[in-house]
């Protein structure tokens, strides 16, 4: 009926004309089929087959592991991003975030450099059981720890700790390599000398190019040592940098370093805004983080009750996550610190126990979805995957 | 015995407003979703200590206590009202030509006439004719549409204006070029620039906001999809997110299930398709299954428009950096033809040319951002095109040159905006194209030229039985429509139901 009225509206035959020519030459959408995901693909792979080109032994406790794309392509990415590695070891399924160490304006391969972690499930797998021409599975590269023109001054300090040295590695040699107008002051914490990553060629750099400077502090140096010793206090900065402000702060390395050197920066007078940490899970044992319940230890195991699944017991000092990964129960992960948002999962009853500043959607709170990366159980636990 | 009465393939708005009512008639419902958390444009991320809010800027269709609109209806339907709150806003829209203008349009009709004609004191007149116009053609549309019989002469305005474009009737009522961009303004909200787009679309936004008001939602569109999800497990319903879908299954020409990502296949006697049209029909089933006057019929629509947006996390209240408006538009001359149009179909921003709006949620509720800090979402359309032909490694600097352009243009109305900047996360037409896995990019689904619209006779129909379609590419885009386009699907697979008993 209503096709009888429109064609007594003004201008009805124009429109109908249109119809008529669009049929004639319109779009054939066949033609673009799979084109949304290739196009997509080009930068935001959800997953990648690398195979392992080489291993290079960095120091007695670091690998790098170059990797090469199956496919003979790799996206580039922002440098400071990592790359999350899927993989099996010990019949457990899980995933680690490794920042690209080699820098974006090559894409001919990946280095992660892997750090061996005492009582580690993944680093000696990835260090002892993968050979050259292994093949891994992994994330595109993601992540938000990285130089952003908009509101980073060309001007930066970094300040590492242990193999949090990477996503600056990628940052220091796409700076020389472009010849990009910016200046780096890089303090590299280490427990000892040997332990520091990179050092000859950070040394080299740091020679060759002024925009760079290289200062590592060791906590226990050699008796010798004449540069840097302890932890990266904020008069190191000072003596260094001179007047800290116009510059933008970076930190990336383990918990212990947050925690000591953000105060140490802000006491500079920088504020909170100009300094950008990498985002890192809490360190173990997770009671130590303010706001944990006193009565209940990390040995404390709770019941886990899936919804219409499995029901098992878990360690209160263990992510949920990992949890989750050990009872053969895989969950998407990514980041692992709390910030993705990929493990997310449902709390049906129960407590659990999630660090502070854990961005965690407003409304994914009020209906119990956590980050089970960095969600541990407080209470017996029913949940929804 | 299927596994599933029906699987909602995208837990967008139209899908989880099907997943919703079909869950609540008690039908075995499984809902897929290949991201990780619900909406699909509806969400909101989360960077240091803000939570942006990607796609809502004005929410229509909720109403007053006292004149309820269809957005309301439709969520009390879904019953999901008690788990949302609503927050009307005070202003239409800001308008600033630097230089020429700045005026701030109230919701209210009269204030609205009496802001005009104090800027515009010749056209007084115009102005009040213009929206008398804008109410009587808006009741002409609803007794077009509730009572086709009574004719085409029962609707006089409708006869005469439903295939004009906003500018042909901007220019029969106004002489000042300016007072039209005020008009023209909110084409950025629909996708075609006046000259293109259907008057209707523009009266209806026009009624539509100043009789329902615009609001925001507590908690952002996320707060939506979250209250959706939760009614939908309440219901008994099944929901899994990181679940692609790769195929709908066909068997003997009816609906059988779907193959999800990891090749694993899941029978249901309906699907109910939240992709994209153009996804379901070229990517979703087999090419034997759609015949070719389907395709025929989609080939003569155009994607709309992508995005690109800078989303601002500050650390300021709003009128510390002059943001006095909830929603704000910058243009740099009152030019709205196709000078306008093709802008969008270059890659870069260009601050002295092109206009964007921005949104800063904060000033209609402070709540919105942790004290001393607020929001902003600053957006202007831009087709995919060209950043589909940029090389990949020339991605990341193009990226922040047309946001570093955006923040220029934003300065001059928020001088100073730059130096509060805590965050800040730019999305462009690449990115929509990733989290929606639309054509292009598109952010409003099909184009709306007259030839497009809401007169057309859409059939509803899909190339294979027990499959249907739900979301923005089947309906006019937006919040109020897309949710109630899946509430009508899942009122299809009831029908069908019903006849069948």
């Amino acid at each position: 009926m209503k096709e009888g009225l429109i064609q007594q509206f003004e201008g009805y035959g124009e429109v109908a004309r249109d119809i008529e020519v669009c049929r004639k030459y319109g779009i054939d959408y066949t033609l673009e089929k799979g084109s949304v995901e290739k196009f997509i693909n080009r930068l935001h792979p959800g997953r990648m087959t690398l195979r392992v080109a080489d291993i290079i032994e960095e120091t007695p406790l670091d690998g790098t592991l170059r990797l090469v794309p199956e496919d003979g392509y790799l996206p580039p990415f922002q440098a400071g991003q990592y790359i999350t590695v899927s993989l099996e070891t010990g019949n457990i399924r899980t995933s680690r975030p490794y920042s690209i160490a080699s820098p974006p304006n090559q894409t001919g391969y990946y280095d992660i450099t892997v750090r061996r972690v005492k009582d580690g499930l993944v680093s000696h797998h990835l260090l002892d059981g993968v050979k050259r021409g292994d093949v891994l599975i992994c994330s595109g590269p993601a992540g938000n720890f990285y130089h952003n023109p908009l509101i980073h001054d060309r001007s930066m300090v970094c300040i590492a700790g242990g193999s949090g040295i990477t996503p600056f590695m990628s940052m220091i040699q796409e700076i020389v390599d472009c010849g990009l107008d910016r200046e780096v002051f890089l303090f590299y914490g280490s427990r000892t000398l040997e332990e520091v990553i990179f050092f000859s060629r950070l040394e080299a750099i740091a020679g060759r190019f002024p925009n760079i400077h290289f200062h590592p502090v060791i906590e226990a140096p050699p008796e010798e040592y004449e540069g840097l010793k302890g932890l990266v206090e904020g008069r190191f900065i000072r003596d260094v940098v001179g007047d800290p402000a116009g510059k933008t702060f970076f930190i990336c390395g383990p918990q212990g370093m947050y925690d000591f050197c953000v105060p140490e920066i802000e006491n500079l007078g920088i504020p909170r805004k100009k300094i950008r940490t990498e985002a890192y899970a809490p360190a173990a044992p997770v009671s130590n983080q303010p706001g944990w319940p006193e009565n209940i230890s990390p040995d404390d195991r709770f019941e886990i009750r899936i919804k219409d699944g499995k029901v098992f017991s878990a360690r209160a000092g263990e992510p949920l996550l990992m949890s989750l990964e050990k009872e053969g129960i895989f969950v998407p992960s990514e980041c692992r610190s709390g910030q993705c948002s990929r493990c997310r999962v449902k709390i049906i009853s129960g407590k659990v126990f999630q660090p502070t500043g854990t961005p965690v959607r407003r409304s994914d709170r009020r209906y119990g979805y956590v980050h089970s990366c960095v969600s541990y159980p407080l209470e017996d636990l029913e949940i929804l995957i | 015995m299927s596994d599933y009465d029906v699987i909602v393939v995208g837990a967008g708005n139209g899908g989880l407003g099907a997943a919703v009512t079909l869950s609540r008639k008690g039908l075995k419902t499984l809902l897929l979703e290949r991201h990780t958390v619900p909406g699909g444009s509806a969400t909101t991320f989360c960077r240091g200590r803000f939570e942006f809010e990607v796609a809502l800027h004005q929410l229509s269709g909720i109403g007053t206590p006292d004149n309820r609109g269809p957005l309301w209806n439709s969520l009390k339907k879904l019953d999901v009202l008690d788990d949302l709150e609503f927050i009307e806003m005070k202003d239409l829209n800001r308008i600033v030509i630097p230089g020429v203008l700045d005026i701030t349009l109230s919701t209210d009709l009269s204030s609205v006439m009496e802001e005009l004609g104090e800027r515009f004191p010749r056209e007084k007149d115009a102005v009040s004719r213009f929206f008398k116009l804008v109410y009587s053609y808006a009741f002409e549309l609803y007794s077009y549409f509730t009572n086709p019989a009574a004719g085409a002469d029962a609707v006089p305005l409708v006869k005469r204006y439903a295939f004009k474009t906003a500018q042909q009737v901007l220019d029969e009522f106004f002489e000042d070029p300016v007072l039209k961009a005020v008009f023209g303004a909110y084409w950025g909200f629909l996708g075609l620039t006046p000259n293109r787009l259907p008057f209707s679309y523009l009266a209806i936004l026009f009624f539509s906001f100043i009789e329902m008001k615009p609001c925001h939602i507590m908690g952002g569109s996320q707060a939506l999809s979250n209250a959706l999800v939760n009614k939908f497990i309440s219901h008994g319903g099944t929901v899994r997110f990181n679940c692609a879908v790769n195929r709908i299954l066909v068997k003997n020409g009816s609906v059988a299930g779907v193959e999800t990502g990891e090749g694993d296949e899941i029978t249901a006697r309906y699907v109910v398709s939240n992709a994209s049209k153009v996804s379901t029909y070229v990517e979703l089933l087999d090419r034997e299954h759609v015949p070719d006057e389907f395709l025929k019929e989609m080939s003569i629509k155009t994607p709309s428009p992508s995005g690109f947006c800078v989303y601002l996390g500050l650390d300021c209240e709003p009128e510390e950096i002059g943001i006095t408006a909830a929603t704000n538009t910058v243009m740099n001359s009152a030019d709205l033809s196709d000078n306008q149009y093709n802008r969008m179909r270059a890659l870069d921003f260009d601050a002295d040319t092109d206009m964007a709006g921005f949104s800063c949620y904060d000033v209609a509720d402070s709540r919105f951002s942790s004290e001393g800090a607020c929001q902003v979402s600053l957006l202007t359309l831009k087709y995919a095109d060209p950043w589909l032909r940029l090389p990949p490694t020339r991605y990341y600097a193009e990226k922040y040159r047309c946001a570093d352009a955006m923040l220029t243009l934003m300065e001059k109305v928020c001088p100073g905006v730059r130096d509060h900047i805590e965050e800040v996360e730019v999305a462009t037409p690449l990115t929509f194209m990733r989290y929606l896995a639309t054509p292009y990019g598109s952010v409003y689904g099909f184009n709306q030229y007259a030839k497009d619209s809401l007169f057309m006779e859409h059939s509803r129909e899909t190339p294979v039985e027990g499959l249907v379609l739900a979301g923005g590419w089947i309906t006019d885009c937006g919040f109020e429509t897309t949710i109630k386009s899946g509430i009508s699907a899942a009122g299809t697979i009831m029908r069908s139901l019903g006849a069948e008993r």
